[in-house]
């Protein structure tokens, strides 16, 4: 058989978000992987300067809509360090307590994802039912089930009451015991361990090579946590360890998630025993003296990076976003060569990727003369076909047109 | 390795090379030198070191000029490597060789910015379509963008 | 008379409008149990608790647009799904439901067994058919799959059904469960078979954990991926009634038929094939699914030996007996 290239993507069953991955194969066998970003670029660097700093936190916030509190908490604390304030005890500890709830409910889902690749439905089912309860805490401290919007400079808006911490504390050990069972699974079950042991395999200098981050790294055996190295928040007064895995394939990383489940609970149960008294944030300046900060933050993902710069305005010069997938895409690219078809939607969901978050910059993709143009359905419908015409398949000529003329003439 | 110790080795291997090196909050260096000097840099705290994690590289538009951010980070530490570039000859050399997983962030830099990374394995486009036009490069400052007044299909 | 009973036999049970109508409830049926599995509630709200459902589906995807791609043959793409359906109504007609003696009639003569075994694994090759000549590179992909998994699960499921055949003595599917309804304590040495068998079923159903050939995660539709509308609507038909004759199959063969005349004998075709759909559920609902090497070398492994040692177990029982 002769190699020939195939477009995994934009749209692909496998893709949740559409990237393009452009694969060589020789048989069944991958040779080649080429990545084209830019599907999902809404441009969201060049809006950030543009607008004010609380408008922009409420951006970050869209960056994602799964780790959306790790952005915003990410922004936050720059531009804090920036205004020189300080949030209370209280604000950060809240912050903190929903990053490692967002932590939480992010690990679920992959797990789940994880499960559905893998053509495990089941397992995709009973997680995502557990993340409901996740997502029912995080919506009972902040209001949203999505864009928490909890943060502000300075603190957090929403503070946490006695029975909520009462109720958070009870479903904790329902999700506690659910985990347990799904550890077992995940790394037990055959036909799944089958599909994911030795699979897209990274070893521990290519890893660090490439420069990739989060459980990926941590599943090859690199203790590298930002909570750990650089702390931020409160991370510094939490009881919790780095997760690590040996094995540099699916399944350290499907273990190292399921490790940093537990180690979550653990950090969760401490902050809601030990939460102290007082404000939960301070005011702050709308102006910001010129200046620039780099803040890290660990996402559920990996690693995210903020690089603020100030100029004196109520609006930053320049504020550049890192979002962990990013950094996962050269290592991807490299567990990705020499696997098997059915390798590819489980080495690619095992970093866990948002190609929204990877993408942020240029908004509206627009045409050649530089403005987008509105295109009239039927204009739409000519270029697809002659798009799919080029690709070797024509449709069978049932016309859309005639149909509606039909609907116009009974009405 | 603390702050200062890092400080006084780069000092000690870069030399005269270092333009400018400071340490405004704790964990966070920021270190100058020459866009033609920034291989060597990037190699010496990698090998003396032991930064070899590239975070991201960010560009900077400063209107008379532009400015590129190499941020290097250890299990502490964050080196930030800032370096000049003309905006006449938007020109500077790949790191790839050092740090291969450079690559991304620096076709985004190409298209982002249009600064010109020499020798980099790989010039495709990464972010921007296929028929983006020639010298658009959305994060510069004198690029702005224009929303179309929208019309409704059919409507008045 | 005998002509109005065989084209009641043909049009109405155990022919096209039974088989129809019970396919889609076992659809149901299975949809249900594997959304109960998951805990999900399953098809809701077309009938009484869903019941419609499978039936609602069909009647959609006909109404729906019918696109051939413009590289295939179009003869063969729009011929294949009405093949396939007619190949496994035609197998549905030897299962020894009613209206067969022991005298050779045209549904029930010595090595019928080997017929609708023959008859089972032609739909495979009509969606390798299908796969090819969608032109498609996933359905290329997964025509190339159905055929590799084709060498894997056929033996194995060929040796299962041998060895109770060997025990009764005979190659016709009638004679096979008299047999076992005169000595049913003999059912149990086949065990290890039945097992064989229904996990082989899975496999020609192309069922999780075998669901390689249109893993919808690798290769989109596989080999239907370029399906649409009522072609697709055969199709799911067809994966639905080869079900039901593979479920018959192996409750006649492993089961001891169903004896009991018209309505006994529907009662017992219901409930046993029920309980080999049941099993097909729980294997769909509690595996993920493997790689094609992995199943390759899983039945050439374990299923084929198994299945050796099955036979080998029967003959010397039967030595034992006489």
């Amino acid at each position: 058989m002769e190699e020939f290239t195939v477009p995994i993507g934009p749209q692909h069953p496998a893709l949740k978000e559409p990237i393009s991955l452009r694969m060589t194969f020789d048989g069944e066998v991958v040779k080649h992987v080429d990545v084209r970003l830019g599907y999902n670029h809404r441009g969201m660097e060049k809006m950030a300067e543009e607008r004010s700093y609380i408008q922009n936190l409420y951006l970050t916030e869209r960056i994602c809509g799964i780790c959306s509190h790790s952005h915003t908490t990410c922004f936050a604390q720059g531009v804090e360090k920036l205004m020189e304030i300080e949030p209370p005890k209280r604000g950060l500890y809240i912050r903190t307590l929903v990053a490692e709830i967002e932590r939480v409910h992010s690990h679920l889902l992959w797990l789940g994802v994880a499960g559905h690749e893998a053509g495990f439905d089941t397992f995709f089912m009973y997680t995502w039912r557990d993340r409901e309860i996740v997502m029912d805490i995080l919506e009972s401290i902040s209001g949203n089930r999505v864009h928490y919007a909890i943060n502000t400079f300075g603190g957090v808006r929403r503070d946490i009451s006695e029975t909520q911490k009462q109720t958070i504390l009870d479903s904790l050990s329902l999700l506690k015991q659910r985990t347990d069972y799904y550890a077992n699974i995940g790394t037990t079950e055959p036909t799944f361990v089958a599909r994911i042991k030795g699979v897209g395999k990274l070893s521990k200098e290519l890893a660090l090579s490439l420069c990739a981050v989060g459980p990926t790294v941590r599943a090859s055996g690199i203790k590298s946590d930002v909570r750990k190295d650089d702390p931020y928040a409160v991370y510094n007064e939490l009881p919790f360890e780095v997760c690590t895995a040996d094995t540099g394939d699916v399944l350290g990383r499907v273990v190292v998630r399921v490790n940093e489940l537990f180690e979550c609970y653990k950090m969760i149960e401490f902050m809601l025993k030990n939460l102290p008294a007082g404000d939960i944030a301070v005011k702050a300046p709308r102006r910001v003296k010129e200046n620039e900060v780099v803040s890290r933050y660990e996402a559920p993902r990996g690693e995210n990076l903020h690089y603020i710069k100030s100029n004196g305005t109520d609006k930053p010069e320049r504020l550049k976003v890192r979002a962990p997938t990013l950094a996962n895409y050269p290592a991807t690219v490299e567990m990705l060569k020499g696997c098997f078809i059915a390798d590819i939607p489980l080495i690619f969901a095992a970093i866990d990727p948002c190609i929204c978050c990877a993408e942020r910059m240029v908004e509206l993709v627009n045409d050649k003369n530089g403005e987008a143009n509105i295109v009239s359905f039927s204009d739409l419908k000519k270029l697809a076909s002659e798009q799919y015409k080029k690709c070797g398949n024509k449709p069978e000529p049932v016309s859309i047109a005639k149909q509606l003329e039909k609907i116009r003439r009974k009405s | 390795m603390n702050e200062e110790k890092i400080i006084t080795t780069i000092k000690e291997n870069l030399k005269d090379k270092v333009l400018e090196i400071t340490n405004p909050s704790p964990r966070r260096i920021f270190l100058k030198v020459d866009k033609n000097n920034l291989c060597e840099a990037i190699s010496t705290i990698k090998e003396k070191l032991g930064f070899t994690y590239l975070i991201t590289i960010t560009g900077l538009d400063k209107t008379d000029s532009f400015e590129l951010l190499y941020h290097f980070a250890d299990d502490t530490n964050v080196i930030n490597i800032r370096v000049a570039i003309s905006r006449e000859n938007p020109i500077v050399s790949t790191v790839t060789g050092v740090i291969p997983g450079a690559i991304l962030y620096e076709r985004e830099i190409q298209d982002m910015f249009g600064i010109k990374v020499e020798n980099i394995p790989d010039p495709r486009p990464l972010i921007t379509p296929d028929d983006w036009p020639e010298g658009a490069y959305p994060l510069r400052k004198d690029w702005k963008y224009e929303r179309p007044g929208e019309t409704i299909p059919g409507g008045k | 008379m005998d002509i109005l009973k065989t084209l009641l036999y043909l049009f109405v049970y155990p022919g096209l409008l039974f088989l129809l109508i019970y396919s889609t409830f076992c659809e149901w049926f299975d949809r249900k149990l594997y959304a109960r599995f998951q805990n999900r509630m399953g098809p809701l709200h077309t009938g009484q608790s869903g019941i419609l459902q499978p039936i609602a589906d069909i009647i959609k995807l006909l109404f729906k647009e019918d696109i051939v791609p413009e590289k295939a043959d179009k003869s063969i793409f729009s011929a294949l799904p009405v093949f396939g359906l007619a190949i496994v109504c035609t197998a549905a007609l030897y299962l020894p439901v009613w209206h067969y003696s022991t005298k050779v009639s045209f549904n029930s003569f010595p090595g019928d067994l080997i017929v609708v075994a023959f008859l089972l694994s032609l739909p495979t090759l009509i969606f390798f058919l299908a796969g090819w000549h969608s032109t498609n590179f996933f359905a290329t992909i997964g025509a190339v799959r159905v055929l590799t998994m084709l060498f894997g699960y056929e033996v194995p499921l060929l040796l299962a059904l041998l060895s109770p055949a060997i025990l009764a003595d005979s190659w016709r599917l009638s004679e096979i469960a008299a047999f076992y309804q005169a000595n049913p304590f003999l059912l149990l040495a086949n065990i290890l078979g039945f097992c064989i068998a229904v996990i082989t079923l899975q496999a020609k159903l192309e069922r999780v954990p075998f669901d390689i050939p249109h893993a919808e995660t690798e290769i989109v539709g596989g080999v239907f991926t370029e399906y649409s509308g009522k072609k697709l609507a055969f199709f799911r038909l067809l994966s639905d009634i080869e079900m039901v004759v593979g479920a018959g199959l192996i409750a006649t063969v492993f089961m001891a038929g169903f004896p009991g005349g018209l309505w006994w004998g529907l009662l017992n075709f219901v409930i046993k094939t029920m309980i080999v759909i049941f099993l097909l559920s729980a294997m769909r609902a509690a595996c993920s699914r493997i790689r094609i090497d992995q199943m390759v070398s899983f039945s050439w492994r374990y299923l084929a030996p198994l299945a050796v040692l099955q036979i080998f177990i029967i003959i010397i029982l039967k030595g034992f007996l006489r």
